[in-house]
């Protein structure tokens, strides 16, 4: 039985992903005057790569939990990021979901952590939101690889 | 009733078959000393037993090789212990043994539904099989262990299993006679696992019992058992899930078992996201420079089949439509056709990413322009630094290393020419 069609529309995802992702690189181009600055050069990076997940998971839609729990992730952080720099910036609050079931491994729970979404997911679902999440993160590298080719000539 | 004077004379003859067969071990003993008792308790042991594989008539027509291996051990015991002489059960890993084996169940009892011709087949094959099932009663073990897929039964699946299932299954059915009782003492003294075992193989035992579909209703006296077949289902998913993985993921092919393959899932999916990370950076560095080179690469690799006169093929890989851009001016390309395509489609999108629900962080809403600059592709040293810093920092998986170097020497070679 073969898990859920993951491999049926990786070419739209791709142009999806793609098109979302280049468009989201031109919102982001700065002005001529261009510093090469480590620090600024990272902080745009990290830019880079929420951009990347974010139209990555654009590309997906609300069909995978995974997804749905990233775009929400991100909206939450970018919510809380503008709260946060009107209030006073000692209110940082952590919340901390323990999900502990008898029996499970240490490698579960790392995956969980690293799988968007999967702390609220049973085993089941996990591996599956893991397979569709790895196809959609190799299409992304497979994007971004081109693109910094590309561009980096 | 003929059917049970049958069955009488081949208990008698097995009987004695394996009384020759083993000799004085505890089988001949448990053989002497049942064999009047069992024809009294026929009935009981037969209602009892017939519960449970009466499960079995109502099996759809699925062969499972952990069914048709666990029954016949189970029916070659209900043989030997209790005189049976339903040898038809053994026939399961030849032929389809859910047609045989309740008929030759109930046979035995108080006929229930007994088709008579998957009967009269089953007792056609039961001279043949006699002689093997009795002979190749070790080798037929090793035979199932062939056959058994499902590692989690047939592991457990042993000589010294078939007693305490036997002995699991008439408890399940809540038939407690002396011969269950003596049979259990007997197998449990007679080089049996420790309790935890039995009492695992009972649950296994139970499981083998049901068959795996999910649409099979409820049984009687099985009605404790749903949670095991619910189990079963699970652990089947996650198995079928893992498989599934194992394909993905490259390189675990040769990993067996839970944990070795989530350490590697989780290897995998670390490095992918490095790599994305790591290429966010590159792009971060390259970024200032782009310019137009956007909107042709836009055009040209998201839109292949677009015909704008480009001399691309199709999307057959993502390395030769670089390779082929430097092959042509990018003026060249952004006078013919890449700048409709490039500016329409971008303004487009431009237009559907601004109507979307502004949920991005506020750096991202820089308002930018679509201009034409020349192209300029040089490494700054920098840029090298950047990168070399990035390429060293962290693990250096073989993932990364392998698509830096290749990209490497693609652009090295891109460069030569």
């Amino acid at each position: 039985m073969t898990p859920k069609g993951v491999t049926l529309k990786s070419n739209s995802r791709k142009m999806k992903f793609a098109r979302r992702f280049i468009c989201t690189l031109l919102q982001m181009r700065k002005p001529r005057p261009v510093s090469l600055s480590i620090e600024e050069v990272r902080a745009r990076g990290q830019r880079i790569k929420i951009a990347a997940y974010w139209s990555m998971a654009h590309a997906v839609g609300s069909r995978r939990a995974w997804s749905r729990a990233l775009l929400f992730k991100l909206r939450n952080r970018a919510r809380y990021q503008t709260i946060m720099r009107r209030r006073s910036p000692g209110l940082k609050t952590k919340r901390v979901i323990k999900n502990d079931t008898p029996g499970e491994l240490s490698q579960t729970k790392k995956l969980r952590q690293l799988v968007p979404g999967g702390k609220t997911m049973d085993m089941c679902n996990l591996l599956e939101e893991t397979a569709h999440y790895i196809t959609c993160l190799a299409t992304q590298v497979k994007v971004m690889q081109t693109l910094a080719d590309n561009f980096s000539k | 009733m003929t059917v049970l004077e049958r069955q009488r004379a081949r208990a008698k003859w097995q009987q004695q078959e394996q009384q020759s067969y083993f000799g004085g071990s505890e089988f001949g003993g448990l053989f002497l000393e049942p064999s009047q008792a069992v024809q009294g308790n026929f009935q009981g042991l037969v209602g009892g037993v017939d519960s449970v594989l009466g499960e079995v008539a109502a099996v759809l027509v699925k062969p499972d090789l952990s069914l048709e291996s666990g029954l016949p051990e189970f029916g070659r015991f209900e043989l030997s212990n209790m005189g049976f002489g339903s040898d038809a059960l053994i026939n399961g890993s030849t032929t389809g043994f859910h047609i045989n084996s309740p008929t030759s169940m109930t046979s035995g009892c108080p006929p229930t539904v007994a088709a008579v011709a998957p009967e009269e087949r089953g007792k056609v094959s039961v001279p043949a099989e006699k002689k093997s099932s009795v002979a190749g009663r070790e080798s037929f073990k090793k035979r199932k262990a062939d056959k058994v897929q499902n590692t989690k039964v047939g592991a457990e699946e042993d000589t010294k299993d078939k007693k305490s299932k036997v002995s699991a299954e008439e408890g399940e059915s809540k038939i407690t006679t002396e011969q269950t009782s003596t049979k259990n003492n007997s197998s449990a003294t007679n080089n049996r696992e420790t309790s935890a075992d039995t009492s695992k193989e009972n649950s296994k035992a139970s499981e083998v019992q049901k068959p795996d579909y999910i649409h099979v209703r409820a049984r009687r006296g099985q009605a404790t058992d749903s949670h095991s077949l619910a189990e079963r289902v699970r652990r089947e998913k996650i198995s079928e899930r893992m498989k599934y993985l194992q394909d993905l993921v490259p390189g675990c092919n040769k990993i067996t078992g839970k944990a070795g393959m989530l350490d590697e899932i989780i290897n995998y999916v670390q490095s992918l996201q490095r790599q994305v990370e790591f290429l966010s950076m590159k792009l971060a560095a390259v970024n200032p420079r782009l310019d137009f080179n956007i909107e042709d690469f836009f055009s040209k690799e998201l839109f292949p089949a677009c015909s704008t006169g480009f001399p691309t093929t199709g999307m057959s890989s993502e390395m030769t439509n670089p390779a082929y851009l430097q092959f042509n001016p990018v003026q060249q390309l952004v006078s013919c056709c890449g700048l409709e395509m490039g500016m329409n489609t971008p303004d487009m999108a431009f237009r559907r990413t601004m109507s979307a629900p502004l949920s991005l962080p506020e750096t991202y809403l820089d308002t930018s322009y679509i201009t034409q600059l020349q192209p300029s592709s040089t490494w700054d040293a920098d840029l090298q630094n950047l990168l070399n810093l990035e390429f060293h920092q962290g693990r250096s998986t073989s993932y990364a290393s392998q698509q830096l170097t290749g990209s490497i020497e693609a652009s090295n070679l891109k460069m030569e020419i």
